[in-house]
């Protein structure tokens, strides 16, 4: 099986499906020749021609809502924004027509398209190139939001993106865009959107993370260990729909939950699991749960970075917190 | 044709005049005979729904809405411009279009009694909702028709908008997207002088909306919105130039002849006299009287014409008067294609204070 | 489930100690208490016992070995069924706890930003999730917990009561508050094995501190809890009781033959549930988070008796339909087996009304402590001889001093003092109440 690090895992994915589907048409900024500024794009123009893959006037705006006008019209465009922190000018037409296209006509205007976007910190970048809003889009009522931690994940993932007939935004971490390799077959195959994962068996802390945490919630479980704690870690994957009875059969097992995440921590995805488990299984909780969060402020700049980044100390910490509780 | 009128020089195009007189010009009207008969019924049909919306918004059987008293020649010559296929992006101030395009006055009403069912329309399946968001539904249109363009399609797209929804920013992009693709699209704008208070003169400071097209290096001309004959000539030729080679912009010189919408008060933005003078210039009246002058037209038929639209528009109203409430099913069945799990259980719980409250 | 037991601190301050022996071995199953290894510490050569019961799966530390206070000791496996662990992929990624060192390559582009590239050769396994012929992880069946609100712990960690111990009566089992507090009035009846040992430290004369018994701190905390939300009114009355005295004289005999020793106690308790019967507020309880107050026909007299570990509360159960006869046994029944921990539990719970005879011992007047959830309780004191005016003339007497305190959230002095009047009627004629 062949190794690939996440930038080749989703030019695989594109590759397939616009091999695979006429309909499918991948464009943004500097996506097409160059093909886009991490190269996720590389080579496909090259195949696909400029009709399918191609560049775009530095217009979020439109990216969005021309895309939406060619998903009404019957083609499932793959949309790029080059950071997150630049699809703020695009919120517009996201919020009031590509999640409401489907509730607005009944069904008879649908928005099957994929918006990628690279997200997150840790990249010593400027400002709106470390954004981590994906609470913010989950949100949104009518989106589906996914966040591969993965190349395995992702490949699988984009592709149920693409073939879904609703607008999925496919957030790409990009700090791990080439920190680490996996086996990722050539052939196509899906995994479904809204299923979370979960990756390390435990028996006595549930950890809950996703996208570039995953690489520091591993390393924390490790720590863990070493202190006699066994923690079950899980890789959410899905912001919305969100896999709550994954999470509901760990917190079963533990009665702790500790959760992992970048974006700040107030109304953010954590409060929200944490809302659920509540309803659903507070019975079995020990602890109150833990956030383990971004602040509530803006990102810092680099030098700053690593206050706002959880690293895997600050999470054993926090997991040693709510071993202990309520000592 | 799109290229004679400079709107640099101030060139305005006009084929019929007030007083119901052809303009001697270059150009040809497109529309005459029985088809001018029927462009001039749907524009009676438009005025007389557009008139019998109000007054129910006032008996409350519906909620707030637009007033398109005045733009009826925009959006029925525009419209009538279109082949079966072609796609209408509509803002929200052109009844008359959809009606021409084979929307129901009972749509009309249903959706402004508050229901997405108002936007589905049976016999005229490519036409978008109604856009709230100012100018958004640009960067649609040149969605659109970048994906018939993709597809070697025959068809266009025309795009509706006012004049203040060319400060926006989708209106900027919209245009030099479609532009770059070379993108079959018709930006049709109704400048109606007004957006809600703000008058015209302050929305811009370029003397017409039209030669902002020259920016995107696309076409522009200004045509006298009012001018039935004129809007379908240019629409006609911009359809045709958008088919073959890619976008046109047209700036329609209309006025808003109402109020911005049920709720709105004019009398204190603008003066009597400035309505008043608005008045001989109504689009109807001008093609009442070509049509009167050819014979084929009268008072009877003008009469006749008129009862049957108020008899169709109140027999709609009666229809969606019967119309209640939304089930609680449509809140949940149409955000996806699926129906998340969270979604179901909200919905179970919603449905449980339901059954609670009905056993009380 | 696996347990992992750390090794505890035998003393103040305890950081390491040497592993002298260990005296079970892996795979052998051990119940809590059982004494698993030998350490010795600068202080004390000590025996450790494991507070769980299940199987070793792993010992950490060899003999001689000096092993560190707080790591791992023993590992047990509390439910006897290995989990099966998948393995974990081991991401292969430079380790790097802080952000990446920028790579300068140009295949790391990103135009803003340092992106990490990975070095090296490691390659992560694939999941295999999606394609066709692997399955996907079933998840853990959920595994037995304790259910109950977290008010309910928390009230459970103040009651000093093992939330996991309680028998829930709640919806699928779950522990609710009233089954918490029920257990909260018992004395545990099997003390549990004490998890660390703080060792006898001898320090300069005299002075020992031991650890508190489960019945000890569950009494203490009972105390306050009563004392604390309940405000206490206390009556003080006597009642002359020669013609009790006079009458249990001229039974006594006849019960002693029958091997039965008569004291005052069957009379007063009958005498008390009568009075009840008729002042029903004094038998009732109070749930003030309700906003209730709940009438109980049945009257469940609790005795306080003395016993060498401490107080404890014996329920006669409907008190009020037992003759004297019954009650005297029932009262010496149930005092023998309290004194020699041989009660049962639920002979622990549901009284109504207590009554402590404090008075056996030493005491004329006291203010009792009301058995929570019960609104009052009676004490006895000391019966004196003394003079009593009859007739106008002083003559010697018998009185029977009585203490009432009551909630006064509930009852009033007027409650109070009615059923006093009714109750010294009671045991002033004696054969006038039995004979009712």
């Amino acid at each position: 099986m062949p190794a690939m690090n996440l930038v080749q895992a989703i030019q695989s994915a594109l590759d397939f499906k616009l091999s695979d589907d006429p309909r499918v048409l991948v464009f943004g900024e500097d996506a097409g020749h160059e093909g886009g500024v991490f190269r996720v794009t590389q080579g496909l123009q090259a195949t696909y021609g400029e009709r399918r893959v191609f560049d775009t006037p530095l217009s979020e705006s439109v990216i969005m809502g021309a895309g939406l006008g060619m998903a009404v019209a019957g083609l499932r465009p793959v949309l790029e924004i080059q950071f997150c922190g630049f699809i703020y000018p695009a919120m517009n037409q996201l919020v009031t027509h590509v999640a409401r296209m489907r509730n607005r006509s009944r069904g008879v205007f649908t928005a099957p398209m994929t918006i990628r976007l690279p997200y997150g910190g840790g990249i010593q970048a400027l400002e709106l190139h470390s954004e981590s809003m994906e609470a913010m889009l989950a949100h949104i009522p009518g989106l589906k939001v996914v966040i591969p931690s993965t190349p395995y994940d992702a490949k699988g993932l984009l592709i149920s993106a693409i073939e879904c007939e609703d607008p999925v935004l496919f957030m790409e971490p990009k700090k791990v865009y080439r920190a680490f390799r996996q086996e990722v077959p050539a052939e196509p195959y899906r995994i479904p959107l809204g299923k979370a994962s979960r990756v390390v068996e435990g028996q006595r802390l549930t950890l809950v993370a996703y996208g570039a945490m995953m690489r520091v919630a591993r390393q924390a479980v490790e720590l863990a260990a070493k202190e006699g704690l066994s923690v079950e870690l899980i890789d959410l994957r899905s912001i919305y729909p969100l896999d709550t009875e994954t999470v509901l059969d760990s917190v079963r097992k533990t009665g702790r939950l500790a959760i992992l995440h970048e974006g700040p921590m107030s109304f953010g995805v954590a409060a929200e699991l944490i809302a659920r488990v509540n309803e659903e299984a507070l019975l079995w909780l020990e602890a109150a749960p833990r956030r383990i969060c971004g602040f509530d402020t803006i990102m810092p700049l680099p030098m700053g970075e690593h206050h706002y980044m959880p690293t895997p100390e600050r999470v054993l910490y926090e997991l040693l917190q709510l071993h202990n509780f309520p000592e | 044709m799109l290229t004679s009128f400079d709107p640099l020089k101030g060139k305005r195009l006009q084929m019929l005049d007030e007083a119901g007189g052809l303009v001697k010009g270059k150009f040809q009207p497109c529309l005459e005979g029985e088809a001018l008969v029927a462009a001039y019924r749907h524009m009676v049909r438009a005025r007389v729904a557009d008139e019998k919306s109000l007054l129910f918004q006032r008996q409350k059987r519906i909620h707030t809405l637009p007033v398109n008293r005045g733009q009826e020649a925009a959006a029925v010559g525009s419209a009538l411009a279109l082949g079966k296929d072609d796609w209408l992006v509509q803002s929200y101030r052109e009844l008359g279009g959809l009606l021409v395009r084979g929307a129901s006055i009972r749509n009309h009403l249903l959706y402004f009694k508050g229901s997405e069912w108002g936007s589905v329309h049976a016999d005229a399946p490519r036409i978008l909702p109604l856009s709230v968001p100012i100018g958004s539904q640009i960067t649609h249109a040149a969605g659109i028709g970048h994906a018939i363009r993709y597809q070697g399609g025959q068809e266009v797209v025309l795009a509706h908008f006012g004049d203040g929804a060319t400060s926006q920013g989708d209106f900027h992009e919209g245009l030099n997207w479609a532009a770059v693709f070379k993108c079959p699209v018709v930006f049709f704008c109704n400048n109606n002088q007004y957006a809600i208070s703000l008058a015209r003169g302050k929305q811009t400071a370029s003397a017409t909306l039209a030669q902002k097209a020259i920016a995107y290096g696309m076409p522009g001309l200004q045509i006298d919105g009012n001018d039935l004959l004129a809007v379908h000539a240019a629409t006609s030729a911009a359809v045709e130039h958008a088919r073959a080679e890619g976008p046109v912009l047209i700036e329609a010189f209309t006025y808003r002849m109402g109020p911005h919408t049920t709720a709105d008060d004019p009398s204190i933005y603008r003066s009597k006299e400035e309505e008043d003078a608005w008045m001989p210039k109504d689009p109807l009246i001008r093609v009442q009287l070509l049509l009167e002058k050819q014979g084929l037209w009268d008072s009877t038929r003008e009469e006749a014409c008129r009862t049957e639209a108020a008899a169709d528009t109140d027999q709609a109203m009666r229809e969606v008067d019967e119309l209640h409430e939304t089930p609680v099913d449509e809140i949940f069945a149409w955000q996806y294609a699926d129906r998340p799990a969270e979604l179901r259980r909200q919905q179970a719980d919603y449905e449980a204070f339901l059954k609670w409250k009905e056993a009380r | 489930m696996a347990y992992v037991f750390l090794f505890p601190d035998l003393g103040e301050g305890l950081t390491e100690g040497k592993l002298l022996q260990w005296y079970v071995q892996e795979g052998a199953m051990v119940k809590e208490g059982d004494l698993i290894a030998k350490v010795e510490t600068d202080k004390v050569v000590a025996d450790i016992p494991i507070p769980r019961t299940g199987r070793v799966s792993r010992l950490h530390g060899n003999v001689d070995e000096i092993l560190l206070v707080g790591k791992p000791l023993v590992e047990l496996d509390t439910e006897g069924q290995a989990s099966p662990l998948k393995p974990a992929p081991a991401p292969a990624e430079p380790a790097s706890e802080t952000a990446a060192p920028p790579a300068a390559d140009s295949s790391g582009p990103g135009v803003v930003g340092n992106i990490e590239v990975a070095t090296g050769t490691d390659v992560m396994p694939a999941s295999g999730e999606g394609l066709s012929s692997i399955p996907t992880s079933a998840s853990t069946p959920a595994g037995a917990r304790v259910l109950a609100t977290p008010v309910a712990r928390r009230m459970a960690r103040d009651l000093g009561v093992d939330v996991g111990a309680v028998a829930g009566s709640g919806p699928q089992g779950r522990v609710m508050k009233a089954d918490i507090a029920l257990a909260g009035r018992q004395s545990t009846v099997a003390p549990t094995a004490a998890p660390a040992l703080r060792g006898a430290e001898h320090a300069a004369r005299g002075s020992r501190t031991e650890p508190l018994s489960q019945l000890r701190k569950t009494v203490a905390a009972r105390m306050v809890q009563s004392k604390f939300s309940a405000p206490h009114a206390t009556t003080f009355e006597e009642v002359e009781v020669s013609a009790l005295v006079a009458l249990r004289e001229a039974q006594r005999d006849r019960y002693s033959a029958q091997g039965l020793r008569l004291s005052y106690m069957p009379f007063i308790c009958r005498a008390v549930a009568l009075a009840l019967s008729r002042h029903p507020k004094l038998n009732c309880r109070l749930d003030m988070e309700a906003g209730t107050v709940t009438w109980q026909d049945a009257v469940h007299l609790g005795l306080a008796v003395d016993t060498p570990e401490g107080l404890m509360v014996p329920v006669i159960r409907d008190a009020d339909q037992l003759g004297i006869r019954e009650l005297g046994l029932r009262i010496a029944d149930l005092a023998e087996r309290a004194r020699t921990r041989q009660i049962r539990l639920d002979e622990l719970r549901g009284g109504t009304f207590t009554i402590t005879n404090y008075g056996a011992i030493a005491g004329i007047y006291g203010a009792p402590i009301i058995n929570t959830p019960e609104s009052a309780i009676l004490g006895v004191g000391r019966l004196l001889e003394t003079p009593v005016v009859k007739e106008g003339a002083v003559v010697p007497g018998r009185v029977l001093p009585l203490s009432l305190a009551v909630d006064h959230r509930i009852i009033d002095g007027g409650d109070a003092a009615r059923f006093l009047r009714e109750l010294m009627g009671l045991l002033a004629d004696p054969v006038g109440m039995l004979l009712d």
